[in-house]
């Protein structure tokens, strides 16, 4: 099964007009009928949270609708009905295969809209290695754009992460690519060497939802730059920016009123099926390598303050 | 530089004829760069909470500076996971910290001006 990853995610909001202006500020594309979408097409689409057309929402108040994933191709379309159809109802409409999940969690299934990126990575010089730039050719440029290029992953509170992890890997396909004992496995589908695109915590019931979303950005700079113009803009930086261990991404996360987490992620490590996964304890030495917070900007100086300049 | 330890304030945190209706306002008290609580102004009273979500150690609940309630303005919503508290006694009625509470900032008014009541401690993790 063909799966590439999450294509577009669907939210019921209860205040729209502050979700949609997050969603710009955060770098995305408004196209219309409230979607926004990344470099690739990859979207988070906006409903208020009474709209007609939404699946019912969970108990928990969790504002996150529906997960669509995207696949490569009808083939494994096909096999994904003809699998999840053994044990429950699948509503086709519009080219979407739609259903819940065994924790409960409304999911489709649709030919991937991923556009395919022909873009730069971020290029850099380091002593010993061929140059990343050519001579002349500056790195910070403070009017790059920035735009998140493509959503990278979801991670869900789940009841029972077993039974979550088990759908995904057993009627799915994914694989294990490392995991936090107790808490839950990083996952990674067929078509994907992304570390995870799914992760999951275990939680009490009441918590079921969404813990955060990610999308990828060009590397470390871009987001650096992304979430400080967040951070000038007045939004909440909630962790980061940093680097995780597991995956190796570069992090920063804020809040957001789609009651989410959303996260900038940059430079996450690939992987195929020859890795075997590690297993660690959930908690901060684990969950980073290292962690900064934004401060205000700052510049050295020559004497200190009042002390005058060059003498006469 | 500040001092991190807790301490009296010797100055209001505003005057209550700035505070909006029915809407959040943070402050940062011992300028530490980041709101460490917020209040909400509904006719007379003033509701103040420190800026912790229950959820998490140190979690701030805002989505943007200043936004701490949800769409409606009827209840204080964590903009982390969607956590709503209500605005009167701080008890999170829906979300991964139900039934716990923000924790309350003692304050008073006083010639028209909002002041904390007591030692104030930081609120920032570092």
């Amino acid at each position: 099964m063909r799966i590439i990853g999450p294509d577009e995610l669907i939210f019921g909001v209860d205040n729209l007009e502050a979700s949609r202006a997050f969603l710009v500020d955060y770098g995305l594309t408004d196209v219309g009928n409230d979607t926004f979408e990344a470099l690739d097409g990859t979207a988070i689409t906006l409903r208020a949270r009474d709209d007609a057309s939404l699946p019912a929402a969970l108990e928990t108040g969790s504002m996150l609708r529906r997960t669509i994933w995207g696949v490569e191709d009808q083939a494994s379309l096909d096999a994904i009905e003809t699998e999840l159809s053994k044990d429950r109802e699948i509503v086709k409409n519009d080219g979407q295969l739609l259903t819940k999940d065994d924790a409960g969690f409304e999911i489709g299934f649709q030919l991937t809209r991923r556009r395919p990126l022909d873009l730069p990575a971020e290029m850099i010089n380091s002593p010993g290695a061929k140059p990343g730039r050519a001579p002349n050719e500056i790195a910070a440029n403070e009017d790059a754009e920035a735009k998140p290029r493509s959503l990278s992953h979801i991670v869900y509170f789940v009841p029972d992460m077993d039974v979550m992890a088990n759908f995904y890997i057993d009627r799915l396909q994914f694989v294990i690519t490392d995991k936090f004992t107790n808490t839950g496995p990083f996952l990674r589908p067929q078509a994907n060497n992304d570390h995870h695109v799914l992760f999951m915590i275990q939680t009490p019931p009441y918590m079921q939802g969404l813990e955060h979303l990610a999308f990828h950005m060009q590397g470390p700079t871009e987001l650096m730059l992304a979430g400080s113009r967040m951070v000038k803009k007045g939004y909440e930086s909630f962790w980061g920016p940093g680097r995780h261990k597991f995956g190796s991404n570069w992090f920063w996360y804020f809040n957001s009123p789609l009651g989410t987490h959303v996260e900038y992620d940059a430079d996450m490590d690939h992987h195929d099926g020859d890795w075997i996964h590690r297993e660690g304890p959930m908690g901060p030495e684990q969950a980073q390598m290292f962690l900064f917070e934004n401060v205000e900007k700052w510049a050295p100086g020559g004497p200190p303050p009042g002390k005058g300049g060059k003498p006469e | 530089m500040s001092n991190w330890a807790a301490r009296e304030l010797d100055r209001p945190l505003c005057r209550v004829a700035d505070l909006p209706e029915g809407q959040s306002v943070g402050f940062d008290p011992l300028d530490e760069g980041r709101d460490t609580m917020f209040v909400v102004r509904k006719g007379d009273t003033v509701h103040a909470w420190r800026n912790l979500c229950p959820h998490y150690d140190r979690a701030r609940m805002a989505w943007k500076k200043d936004e701490f309630l949800n769409g409606d303005r009827s209840r204080i919503m964590c903009a982390a996971h969607g956590a709503l508290f209500r605005i009167e006694d701080g008890v999170c009625e829906i979300g991964p910290c139900v039934g716990q509470s923000l924790t309350p900032v003692p304050v008073r008014l006083h010639d028209g001006a909002l002041w904390i009541v007591g030692e104030y401690a930081p609120g920032f993790r570092r």
